[in-house]
């Protein structure tokens, strides 16, 4: 799909101080994976430009956000679980 | 007693601002007046066009518009909050007044309580 | 009735799922509790229906479902009286099982 070093896998919402520390450890070539309140970061537009950000379906959809889920690419189950599996590193914050 | 029960919890992630609701709803249940004050990530139980059911859970935005038939006297919303989360008004569900999350406003109440 | 077919229940005699209700799964549930349905529950029914298709809840307490009932359809008919009348038991309780909804949240 990508070539991805770093996947960071943020489930945590813009409020909580481990989504800073994510966005603080990203490096260029890393990707960003948005699941559960981590889709929330797509509301607030504080996206991280150097990176790629993939967004899980079904946690966009549940919370009103697929108008403005174009900032990311928008992935489903298997998806998400190709992208884990592709890089070379994963994270889960 | 009025009482402001506060949700500064996301929706879905975890159960608290679902029990907070409860809390709410009981309240009302014995016609103690109590309002919902959303604030932080919380204000993103207001937006319009959730669909939880691929999530399997029910969707929160149905849930809150119960309140007012229960007899909850007011949903409110911190401005800056909203604001950061890119939440205009027209994009926030009916009957939602937007206030400031200030100490005037929490002296309304004669007590507050947090979710979670 | 087209079919005889139960769908599946909890151990408290509530649908697992509420799409699979039917006018002839509600009367059947009814029967249970020697109940004869008659307009004026269907009434409430389909008031609880509705309500949950538009709030994906049932009413969570006894008191909440009157408050709703009242709401919906006056004071007459929206207070606990009459819907004892209509569901002994628990109304609440009574009237979402025959009505194919969860089981109230607060009701002991």
């Amino acid at each position: 799909m990508t070539d991805i070093q770093t996947l960071h896998i943020l489930n945590k919402s813009p409020e909580h101080p481990r989504a800073n520390r994510c966005m603080e450890m990203m490096a260029a070539g890393d990707g960003l994976l948005l699941t559960g309140s981590g889709v929330l970061l797509l509301a607030t537009g504080q996206l991280p430009d150097a990176s790629k950000v993939f967004a899980l379906a079904p946690d966009v959809d549940a919370r009103g956000l697929g108008h403005i889920a174009g900032n990311a690419i928008s992935v489903d189950f298997t998806e998400m679980v190709t992208l884990t599996l592709e890089a070379q590193k994963v994270i889960s914050w | 007693m009025s009482t402001l029960i506060m949700i500064d919890q996301p929706p879905y992630g975890a159960w608290t601002g679902r029990e907070a609701l409860d809390m709410a709803f009981s309240l009302a249940a014995f016609d103690q007046p109590a309002s919902l004050l959303f604030t932080g990530a919380g204000v993103n139980w207001l937006r319009q066009s959730q669909d939880a059911g691929g999530i399997g859970q029910k969707t929160v935005e149905k849930n809150l518009s119960a309140a007012p038939i229960f007899g909850i006297e007011a949903i409110l919303a911190d401005r800056a909050s909203c604001k950061s989360y890119g939440l205009e008004e027209s994009s926030l569900i009916d009957g939602v007044t937007l206030v400031n999350n200030d100490a005037a406003l929490l002296s309304e109440y004669d007590h507050t309580a947090f979710a979670g | 009735m087209v079919s005889n077919v139960m769908p599946e229940r909890n151990n408290e005699g509530f649908l697992e799922d509420a799409q699979e209700w039917t006018e002839g799964v509600a009367a059947a549930i009814a029967a249970e509790d020697e109940v004869d349905l008659s307009e004026k529950h269907w009434e409430i029914i389909r008031f609880l229906r509705s309500f949950y298709k538009e709030h994906e809840m049932s009413p969570p307490s006894n008191r909440l479902f009157v408050k709703a009932v009242k709401e919906a359809l006056g004071e007459e008919k929206g207070n606990s009286i009459y819907l004892m009348q209509l569901f002994p038991g628990t109304p609440a309780k009574t009237a979402c099982r025959i009505a194919g909804l969860p089981r109230p949240t607060n009701c002991l």
